[in-house]
């Protein structure tokens, strides 16, 4: 799911060089990560053949073009995809309920209201009022400070420093640097309960 | 009750509550559900919202049915000691404060008042999706625009990742 407000003229370009075996969605309004409480990119869930998430939010990488970057190697969250592909609801990967409900976010009032403000940013932006949409954007930024998905997507569609006092880099940098900037997927195995057993 | 009842029952109730006919007229846009509809509205000086209860059912599909405020199956019950909250009428017409409505089902609301553009976000309903466990479903566009839908991969295991050009 592409999160970009210019949807297929940004994302096209990848998708067409990508020559996608799956099915590869454009979400010009970031309506996935709405909907999940992602923060991020990339980010995956697992959801089973009967729509339920049995793995949330979590950083996905599914190759190592990055790797520079973040640090994380794409291979054990691979092997851990397998697994459950291979083995479904008795994959030591697929969490227990109690597990999912600690790590699923809450969206709470500020949440919901930072999605609304990036939301009436978009809009601003995408009927050429820039200047009007940067407070927008900001108090996205502000409201849910966790979401990278609001600075980036703001500042790609300005010049960043000119309107935010910042850049990308810089604010990976205040965050400690690239090697920390993606926490790594949590694959401990999923022991507690006892149907994973054979 | 049907609706031409309902409403001529309302019509009675506001004049009888001496409820009295609002502001001036002008225009918004609304943002519901990520469409934008322009509407006219009175009264976004008071911070409310008040659109014509047509324009309610345009921009937003919601509409004032005997048991509530609705949108197909979904309702949300009012009472009659707080419809005035939500409606009144003036030059003819009944008025729905949507800034009320949001409040009643925890909606959160931007505005720029400059261009006088509300966007409404995410019912409270809406989000509580995630604590089920079960998958928020959607529905978004492949490049050549075909619509694509969660649900339609119901069956299958799905590796949903979300990625960007930025």
């Amino acid at each position: 799911m592409a999160q970009d407000t210019n949807g297929v003229k940004d994302a096209g370009p990848w998708i067409t060089a990508a020559h996608p075996t799956y099915t590869a969605l454009i979400d010009e309004k970031h309506l996935v990560s709405k909907l999940y409480n992602m923060v991020n990119v990339p980010t995956g869930a697992w959801i089973d053949e009967h729509g339920k998430i049995v793995r949330p939010n979590e950083v996905a990488f599914v190759d190592d073009r990055f790797k520079n970057f973040s640090g994380l190697d794409s291979a054990p969250y691979l092997d851990a995809l397998a697994d459950w592909v291979e083995k479904g609801d008795k994959s030591i990967y697929v969490m227990s309920e109690e597990r999912l409900r600690e790590r699923l976010t809450v969206n709470n009032s500020d949440i919901a209201l930072a999605a609304a403000e990036f939301g009436l940013g978009e809009h601003l932006y995408k009927s050429g009022h820039l200047t009007e949409a940067i407070p927008h954007f900001k108090e996205a930024q502000r409201l849910n400070p966790k979401s990278w998905n609001y600075k980036r997507q703001a500042y790609a569609l300005s010049d960043a420093k000119r309107d935010y006092g910042t850049t990308f880099m810089d604010e990976v940098e205040k965050a400690g640097g690239s090697k920390v900037y993606y926490s790594p997927p949590d694959l401990r195995p999923e022991v507690t309960q006892k149907d994973k057993k054979p | 009750m049907s609706w031409k009842r309902f409403t001529a029952f309302f019509c009675l109730f506001l004049s009888m509550a001496g409820v009295p006919a609002w502001g001036r007229q002008s225009h918004a846009t609304i943002i519901y559900d990520d469409r934008a509809s322009e509407v006219r509205s009175v009264n976004e000086e008071a911070g409310r919202l008040c659109i014509t209860t047509d324009d309610l059912k345009r921009a937003t599909g919601f509409e004032l049915k005997p048991q509530g405020i609705c949108r197909d199956e979904l309702c949300f019950p009012v009472s009659k000691s707080r419809l005035q909250e939500f409606v009144h009428e003036s030059a003819g017409k009944i008025w729905f404060n949507l800034v009320a409505f949001a409040n009643l089902v925890q909606q959160p609301i931007a505005r720029d008042e400059s261009l006088s553009i509300w966007y409404f976000g995410l019912r409270a309903d809406q989000r509580q999706v995630l604590s089920s466990l079960k998958a928020p479903d959607f529905t978004l566009p492949d490049m050549s625009g075909k619509i694509h839908s969660l649900s339609d991969f119901r069956g299958k295991k799905v590796l949903l990742v979300t990625w960007a050009s930025w």
